[in-house]
């Protein structure tokens, strides 16, 4: 009895997810996941115990944190957001994503993403009916071709996904970048959809421009963003989409169905959480600033073709040197099974037959010290005399397609 | 072509949002509530708890987020939690299910009802609802693109019209979606109903989704789960969730128990529609679910003597009270006020008398039908049941003709 939807049929299990499976299974170091292995800042777990405590566990709306957000928008990027109507709490920005492509994409509309991208805005489109149209950012910096861009566009096109600071790559969009964005955005009268979950990780004083804060762009622009990975707890589910009053209505009248409301609780200690001072913020980028140096150095030392650092996020998109003639599914199970660290393979990123498609691996260096020193000597421990890998040596006789 | 219009047009396309839309309003709890507390009213409208859950859980979740569980979860659920799920089942219905394969944990059961119509229903299918249902239902039907079909169940009794039910069915019936104990009137379906129901979904290979939320809150009767009738549980997605339950509303920590081939199109809805659920929240529902007897038998008795409070005050005030079986709602009709509708009905209750209830024409596809009845709800402390009932004893006049 086939009573899967097409749609359902056609999706595969997330290969982020297996890979974890696996990591665990070997008791593996993992810095393939996205997520902290250090603990969540005492002040916003306490604000949730609290919160717990004084009885907030019904169904609740706290206005509030549309309040702080809305005034961290203006603080940011000099953007005037009304609270009362432009912003949606959601579960997360996953859901804050979803509800958004729901409200503005119908059967047939076209969407274009960046290519590389994470895996759920495809499916996400999908599910609602829209056709994903892929542009490739150009390696190794990752670049945008805004004539790539501008081709890609047809009258079948209702919008266009932004994720900036950019999962896997790390990269930053510029704002020449966001302008060329906005101009063919403007002219075709497409909508934006932005990720910006990683707003506030950049490094070397680099600053995250939000893409609704360009001229005109407001008014097309839906801005999905969480407590997640600002605050580390990226499972506690509390998320928001900013987006102008009739597309901020329409993403929370879906919202309302598809979850109703974000965790109560949690919803009050993010509360707290916005309320960080801007220390917070100085030390979570130079906490992370250190970390990406350090697993940096070490992937250069290893051997990886390490041209393009990573500006933003909490990611480091390693490209596998010419000698390597493993694909990059391959590199990782030898790693988890040689070294016992698993990263992820790059393929799961692109869509379409891009010649670099298998030749990335992503690893994630949002773990503690303890953690990245352990996977570095682990790593370490395969190289040869000249420090680079073993591994990249495998596969020497074999014929590259 | 876009191109054309210049910036000189001055007047600005609209953005649009997706034609799905059509069916996503404010609904009409945000409507009454802005209402109540315009008017200082005590709202017994809203479905949910205006006391808290149990210690015992709280303490957990607290626990849970001390010790660090502040990541994501596993997509599907932490595992002790479908353990705890899949026990919990047997325990109520004899079946014995894997917690691995056949239990997904879901952002409350909204969210499990979201993700089953989007992963097991395509475009064009159709479902049959019971009329009055639980407003989202017929906005998530309608965003997974099903053709929504009702058999209303008509006071006193709310009985199963089982003829008009098999007339409904087509070649394109996907399935039945069913709510017991079932909000809004209290009904609970009986064996013969559900045998009923059973033997048409057998013969026309249809499914079933069966929102089982208030299980707990059975009164005059046992709650029966279709899928632990014969040949029923190889159909049936049986969803649930922590909240009525264990006065939790706003934790969101729902699930969804489904033989693995229709698991796995839940899942992938799921893990699209929110990623994962909150991970501390998940935690603490483990010890929820493993409460003693002892905490259901309290439960009962508590909710029996709030029942029993506004039920007689309703009766005393006037109201044809109509039985209710399970679930802390009972509906009345309100036609002996004189007023010519429930909505308005309930607009001169909040006025004038300052009590909530909801209209219930928003739970039938066709409103006419709901027009003479009303929703009251007793998941209240009995100070507010009480205060509720008096306002009503002073100021609801019988309008005589």
């Amino acid at each position: 009895m086939e009573k899967l939807s097409s749609v359902a049929k056609a999706l595969e299990p997330s290969p982020i997810q297996q890979l974890s499976f696996l990591a665990q299974q070997c008791n593996a170091i993992n810095l393939a996941e996205g997520f902290p292995d250090f603990v969540a800042p005492a002040h916003i777990k306490n604000a949730a115990v609290l919160a717990i405590n004084s009885d907030f566990n019904q169904y609740r709306h706290v206005q509030g944190i549309c309040d702080y957000v809305a005034q961290k928008m203006k603080e940011m990027h000099d953007m005037s957001i009304d609270p009362l109507t432009d912003i949606v709490i959601c579960c997360g920005q996953s859901e804050a994503f979803a509800a958004a492509i729901f409200a503005i994409i119908d059967h047939g509309d076209e969407v274009i993403v960046f290519d590389p991208s994470y895996e759920t805005y495809d499916t996400c489109i999908r599910l609602a009916g829209g056709v994903p149209v892929y542009v490739g950012l150009d390696p190794p910096y990752w670049t945008l071709d805004p004539y790539k861009l501008e081709k890609a566009f047809t009258d079948k096109t209702k919008a266009m996904v932004l994720n900036s600071p950019h999962n896997p790559t790390g990269k930053v969009f510029t704002k020449d970048e966001l302008e060329a964005i906005s101009v063919v955005c403007t002219r075709w009268d497409v909508l934006a959809v932005t990720d910006e979950v990683y707003e506030h990780i950049t490094y070397d004083s680099r600053s995250h421009v939000s893409l609704a804060s360009l001229p005109g762009m407001q008014s097309r622009t839906v801005i999905t963003s969480s407590l997640s990975k600002t605050y580390s707890v990226t499972g506690w589910r509390v998320g928001w989409a900013i987006a102008p009053p009739r597309i901020a209505s329409a993403i929370r009248n879906i919202h309302i169905r598809l979850t109703d409301s974000a965790p109560a609780p949690f919803q009050e200690a993010a509360l707290a959480a916005l309320r960080s001072p801007p220390s917070y913020f100085k030390t979570l980028r130079s906490d992370y600033e250190s970390k990406r140096d350090c697993i940096f150095e070490l992937l250069v030392k290893v051997g990886f073709k390490m041209v393009f650092k990573p500006q933003g996020s909490f990611f480091v998109f390693a490209e596998l040197p010419e000698t390597c003639y493993l694909s990059d599914i391959e590199f990782v199970e030898e790693l988890i099974k040689q070294a016992g660290v698993v990263a992820v393979p790059g393929a799961g990123f692109f869509h379409g037959d891009g010649c670099c498609s298998r030749r990335y691996i992503r690893f994630a260096f949002c773990k503690s010290n303890e953690t990245l020193t352990a996977a570095a000597a682990k790593i370490n421990e395969l190289a040869e005399g000249d420090g680079r890998l073993k591994i990249f040596e495998h596969g020497k006789l074999r014929v590259p397609t | 072509m876009a191109e054309s219009e210049s910036t000189q047009n001055s007047v600005p396309k609209p953005l649009q949002v997706a034609k799905r839309l059509e069916k996503f309003k404010t609904t009409i709890f945000t409507q009454m509530s802005s209402l109540a507390i315009k008017h200082g009213a005590i709202n017994l409208g809203q479905g949910f708890p205006n006391f808290d859950g149990p210690d015992f859980v709280k303490e957990a979740a607290i626990q849970a987020i001390r010790d660090s569980k502040n990541q994501y979860a596993r997509g599907c659920g932490v595992p002790d939690l479908n353990l705890a799920v899949a026990e919990r089942f047997k325990k109520d219905t004899g079946l014995v299910v894997d917690p691995e394969k056949e239990v997904t944990i879901t952002s409350g059961c909204t969210e499990a009802i979201a993700a089953t119509m989007l992963g097991l229903i395509n475009p064009g299918d159709e479902v049959i609802v019971f009329a009055p249902f639980y407003d989202s239902y017929e906005a998530t039907l309608s965003m997974a693109g099903a053709i929504t079909k009702s058999v209303t169940l008509r006071p006193p009794s709310f009985s199963v019209p089982i003829d008009e039910l098999r007339s409904l069915i087509s070649k394109s019936t996907r399935a039945i979606l069913l709510n017991t104990p079932h909000n809004p009137t209290g009904k609970m379906f009986t064996r013969e109903e559900l045998n009923a129901i059973a033997s048409l979904c057998i013969e026309n290979d249809i499914l079933v989704f069966s929102d089982e939320v208030y299980d707990k809150l059975a009164f005059e009767m046992d709650h029966i789960s279709i899928a632990s009738l014969p040949g029923m549980y190889t159909r049936t997605v049986t969803l649930n969730s922590l909240g009525k339950t264990f006065s939790l509303t706003g934790w969101k920590i729902g699930w969804a128990i489904a033989p693995p081939q229709l698991t796995w199109g839940v899942r992938q809805a799921h893990s699209f529609l929110t990623f994962a659920t909150a991970t501390p929240l998940q935690h603490a529902a483990v010890a929820a679910l493993r409460a003693p007897d002892s905490y259901f038998e309290e439960l009962r008795r508590d909710y029996l003597a709030k029942k029993s409070i506004l039920v007689e005050g309703l009766k005393s005030v006037g109201f044809k009270v109509f039985p209710s079986s399970g679930t802390y709602f009972v509906v009345v009709d309100h036609t002996p006020f004189g007023l010519e509708n429930d909505v308005a009905f309930c607009e001169y209750l909040i006025k004038e008398v300052g009590v909530v209830a909801i209209p219930t024409s928003v739970f039938y596809l066709n409103p006419e039908e709901g027009k003479n009845l009303a929703r009251f709800t007793f998941c209240k402390d009995e100070e507010t049941l009480r205060s509720a009932v008096e306002r009503m004893k002073k100021k609801l006049m019988i309008k005589k003709h």
